[in-house]
């Protein structure tokens, strides 16, 4: 096991799903498109253990919210598990979102009190 | 939560576990090609990198299966299979574990409802709302127990905690058609039945009300006396027997296996007059009492203390220092036994403890032999956790399978020690006759096999959950010898366990030369073909009327086909019921401590000493010469004569009893009248005809069997007095066997226990040597290569199984004299730390060790240097 690099950021827990059907809603994606997307779009600060990305995936596929297809990739003639968001996925997504930003507020006010005004 | 059930077992299919592999394994292509295509390694080197940078994959793949699966269900199931089926591969394993286990189980099984049948000897009444209320002083603990009429009336009114009942023993004459017969009862207080709850097979109990207390003659009958003597009979309620002499009507019978305090057949009223409520010194009533509804016993416990100290106070002449305490009911049948309840349970733990130690020897051993299996699946990712509930599993399916197997055992157990008593003691023991499995016995086995598991399975699954990989591996898998530290804990086991089997060992060996001293034991008279049984005359009859029938059935009886010799006495030889008499020597210094000096009393018929054997050692027996008008005849025993008159002149001297001079006119030998452990007493034997009395036993020596006997003796009673009643018949041999049968039970059981955990112990010493030698095999054949001879590598085997053996017998000496000394109190003619039993048994113990060494030893001379060190 690679050992941790001190720069990256921990994930919060329960924030995975979240990320992981943000990332689905520009499209479907493979397991191995979700972290490269989510490690990109942070600039390398999170990158996300395929101990942790793989139970989640399996997770949220099974209580209906991103559904899974064998698909051929675009660039190359094989064949690769495709994920993409369900309608339940979607109002899931919106769901947590809601609640991550009030959480991201409230914490922000304890923390910066001044910031708020 | 409900929606995820649900869709659980709706639609949504889970992957197969292909599906998923592939899955991870196109993760893995993905990252090798962009570690690849970023220049960072060489594309064959990138696969590595990325399979390095993923970690575990088959415990990713294991999560992911485990997002799907009702995974610990599964997961059980697998293991109950893989299980099962390394079982069925390894059958020697198996069967050694299960067997091993079983013995441990059963032996501790058939204690625990051996020590449950003993504790519950009420199983009709509410045991545990019943106490049992004694009144004693430190001087007679534990024989008195008794409270007097005013203890009982003090209890009746001063103790709101509870409501007492009293019991005083009675054998009265049933009259039959034949004659009469003594039969066992009680004489209870009136509501007695209603106070412990007793159910009724047939009416009720005492009518309550101004008849009893006037002594109008009812009786109830206990359930066996109904259907042995009445052939169960529904018209004989309210009907009449005579008891006694006396018209009772028979009230009610009691339910099946109603036992109160004791086995009996008759119970009637008891009537306290009011001139008892001054008795405070006649302590005759056994006294129990049911504690209030709500009730706390502690609160009960006090009011009986509070009472017992307020007697004391009231009548300090009499009750001063006396204790009066309540206590469990069940205690008044497992006082006696409490000693053998608990040495019997040690054993049993004992046993149970060395068959944990050998099953987790032979787990160990193979563990050590499945080393290879163990460290490569850890390598493969299979979860610690889940490798050692692999094994616990294992551990439980055998510990089970034990469980049936020691039940079973447990069941042959019981029946085995119920059998080995005779009835006539057993009687003493209410529990005794539904010794056997209970569901209760089954509730413990379970629980002692699940104890099992977890104490023999720990210590291999702590070993294997700790398997050093790269040890193992890089061994190339030849010298998997488990490494010194686990010989150590298995040698430690052995040691552990030999020394089990030598306090066992030597336990058994004490109880044994004891049991075999007793038997061997003189009791001062014969024991063959004599027959003894109680005797009443009824009061009716004056004093010469009864000593007249006395010499009428000497008569009678010896006239009869097959009776050699008959006579009466007051007791008979180890009956444990004799009552002794003060005396004093004309001349004699007081005695040291003021204490008088007593002796049992024994009134006997010029045919008493010839039927029961007593020897006489100078002078004579007494005789039909000794009649009323003579001059007054004693004889003394053998013991009383040395300790009265050293100088060997006993006869012609002077015995002073009652103020009355009796001349000692013969010495007679030592006549054991207790338990043949019990040391001997002074005992003097007058003559009925000078001494008479209503109650006494007759002895009859017969020519052949003499329980062949029993009928023709009865006829012969009854036909010299139909009124005078006949008790129940014991041959000397049964009133011998009821001294000696608990202790050669105990013998027995103890030399079983000690017999298997000694097979158990070999056993393993027998696989730890074989063990040995089999990853040795290598270095022997090295020694034998460089010139060892045989013989050698036999001593050095061997050598270290004795050294095993030999610290196994130090710490099991140690032991079995820490054990011995709870023995001491049951011990006879033997002592505790008897060096003879503990040389033998060390000894014995060393020899069945040393054989099962010498096997392997032997394999291991034999090993050819050229094979061994090919492989």
């Amino acid at each position: 096991m690679p050992a941790p690099d001190k720069d990256r950021l921990e994930l919060l827990q329960g924030t995975l799903d979240m990320l992981i059907l943000k990332t689905l809603l520009f499209g479907p994606a493979h397991g191995h498109g979700i972290t490269t997307s989510i490690r990109q779009s942070t600039g390398e600060a999170l990158v996300v253990e395929h101990g942790s990305l793989y139970p989640a995936l399996h997770r949220l596929q099974r209580d209906g919210f991103i559904a899974a297809k064998w698909e051929k990739a675009p660039d190359r003639n094989r064949e690769f598990k495709y994920y993409r968001l369900t309608a339940a996925g979607r109002r899931q997504l919106i769901q947590q979102q809601s609640k991550w930003d009030a959480l991201v507020r409230a914490i922000g006010s304890v923390m910066n009190p001044a910031a708020e005004g | 939560m409900l929606r995820r059930l649900v869709q659980r077992f709706t639609s949504r299919p889970a992957p197969s576990d292909d599906e998923i592999a592939r899955e991870l394994r196109d993760h893995l292509d993905l990252d090798a090609e962009s570690l690849a295509s970023s220049g960072n390694a060489p594309s064959s080197d990138a696969r590595f990198a990325a399979r390095q940078r993923f970690g575990n994959v088959s415990g990713v793949g294991e999560a992911v299966h485990d997002v799907w699966h009702w995974t610990w269900v599964e997961q059980l199931a697998q293991d109950v299979r893989h299980g099962a089926r390394a079982l069925i591969r390894g059958p020697a394993y198996s069967v050694a574990t299960v067997m091993t286990l079983a013995m441990g189980i059963g032996a501790a099984a058939a204690m625990y409802s051996f020590s449950d049948a003993i504790h519950t000897p009420f199983p009709r009444l509410p045991q545990d709302k019943l106490l049992w209320i004694t009144f004693s002083n430190a001087s007679c603990t534990p024989d008195c127990t008794e409270v007097s009429p005013p203890g009982l009336m003090a209890l009746s009114s001063r103790a709101p905690a509870l409501t007492p009942i009293g019991v005083s023993g009675w054998n009265p004459a049933l009259r039959t058609a034949g004659g009469s017969e003594l039969v066992r009862g009680y004489q209870v207080s009136p509501k007695t039945f209603e106070v412990i709850g007793a159910p009724f097979a047939l009416g009720h109990g005492f009518p309550a009300g101004a008849a009893v207390q006037n002594g109008a003659s009812v009786a109830v009958l206990s359930y066996e006396f109904w259907h042995d003597r009445f052939a169960a009979s529904r018209g004989l309620l309210d009907s009449v027997i005579t008891l006694d002499g006396k018209a009772y009507t028979v009230m009610g019978v009691l339910d099946k296996d109603v036992i109160f305090p004791e086995a009996a057949d008759v119970y009637a009223p008891l009537v306290l007059t009011a001139a008892s409520a001054a008795q405070y010194g006649a302590r005759y009533l056994q006294v129990f009492a049911r504690r209030a509804d709500g009730a706390r016993l502690a609160t009960a416990r006090a009011e009986v203390q509070t009472i017992g100290a307020q007697l004391a106070r009231e009548a300090p002449r009499s009750d001063s220092g006396w204790v009066m305490a309540a206590r469990p009911i069940a205690d008044y049948h497992t006082d006696d036994l409490a000693i053998l309840i608990r040495i019997s349970g040690i054993a049993a733990l004992l046993v149970f403890l060395a068959a944990c130690m050998s099953a987790a020897n032979l787990a160990l051993s193979r563990i050590a032999a499945r080393r290879h299996e163990l460290a490569l699946r850890s390598a493969l990712g299979v979860r610690r956790w889940r490798l050692a509930r692999h094994l616990l599993t294992e551990a439980l399916l055998l510990s089970l399978v034990a469980g049936v197997i020691g039940t079973v055992l447990a069941r042959w157990g019981a029946h085995a020690i119920r059998d080995a008593i005779p009835p006539n003691f057993a009687v003493f023991v209410p529990g005794w006759v539904r010794l056997g499995v209970t569901p209760r016995t089954l509730v413990f086995a379970f629980g002692a096999a699940v104890a099992a598991m977890f104490a023999f399975a720990s210590l291999p699954v702590l070993r294997a959950t700790r398997v050093d990989l790269s040890a193992v591996l890089s061994d190339g898998g030849r010298a998997s010898t488990g490494g010194v530290q686990g010989t150590r804990t298995r040698a430690t086991l052995i040691v552990l366990e030999v020394s089990i089997a030598l306090v066992l060992l030597t336990a058994a060996t004490l109880f044994t030369r004891s049991v075999r001293n007793m038997i061997a034991g003189d009791a001062g008279v014969r024991i063959d073909h004599t027959l003894v049984m109680p005797v009443t005359v009824p009061q009716s009859l004056n004093d010469s009327a009864a000593v007249d029938f006395y010499r009428r059935l000497d008569e009678n009886l010896r006239m009869e086909p097959g009776v050699r010799a008959a006579g009466m006495a007051t007791t008979t030889p180890l009956s444990n019921n004799f009552s002794g008499v003060n005396f004093a020597i004309p001349g004699r210094a007081p005695e040291p401590g003021g204490r008088g000096l007593s002796a049992i009393d024994q009134h006997v018929t010029p045919g008493y000493a010839p039927a029961a054997g007593v020897r006489v050692v100078s002078g004579r027996m007494l005789d039909a010469h000794d009649a009323a008008g003579a001059g007054h005849a004693i004889v003394v025993n053998q013991m009383m004569a040395d300790a009265m008159w050293p100088h060997g002149n006993a006869v012609g001297q002077t015995v002073i009893i009652d103020t009355t001079a009796w001349t000692v006119v013969g010495v007679s030998a030592n006549v054991h009248h207790g338990g043949l452990d019990e040391p001997m007493r002074y005992t003097v034997y007058r003559s009925l005809s000078q001494a008479p009395l209503h109650e006494g036993a007759l002895a009859v020596w017969t020519v052949g069997d003499p329980d062949a006997m029993r009928d023709s003796i009865r006829r012969v009673v009854a036909r010299t007095d139909p009124s005078v009643a006949v008790g129940e018949m014991m041959t000397m041999e049964a009133m011998r066997a009821r001294h000696v049968s608990a202790f050669s039970m105990m013998a027995g059981m103890l030399a079983v226990l000690a017999v298997v955990t000694m097979t158990i112990a070999t056993v393993g010493l027998y696989g730890l040597i074989a063990y040995g030698v089999a990853q040795r095999t290598r270095e022997i054949g090295v020694r034998i290569a460089l010139g060892a001879r045989p013989r050698d590598i036999v001593a050095q085997i061997s050598g270290s199984a004795v050294r095993l053996t030999m610290i196994g017998v130090a710490i099991g000496v140690a032991g079995a004299a820490v054990f011995a000394r709870l023995l001491t109190a049951m011990l006879y003619g033997v002592s505790a730390s008897d060096p003879r039993t503990y040389v033998g048994a060390s000894l014995g113990l060393v020899v069945v060790a040393l054989t099962a060494a010498v096997v392997p030893s032997w394999r291991a001379s034999r090993v050819d240097p050229t094979v061994a060190l090919r492989d």
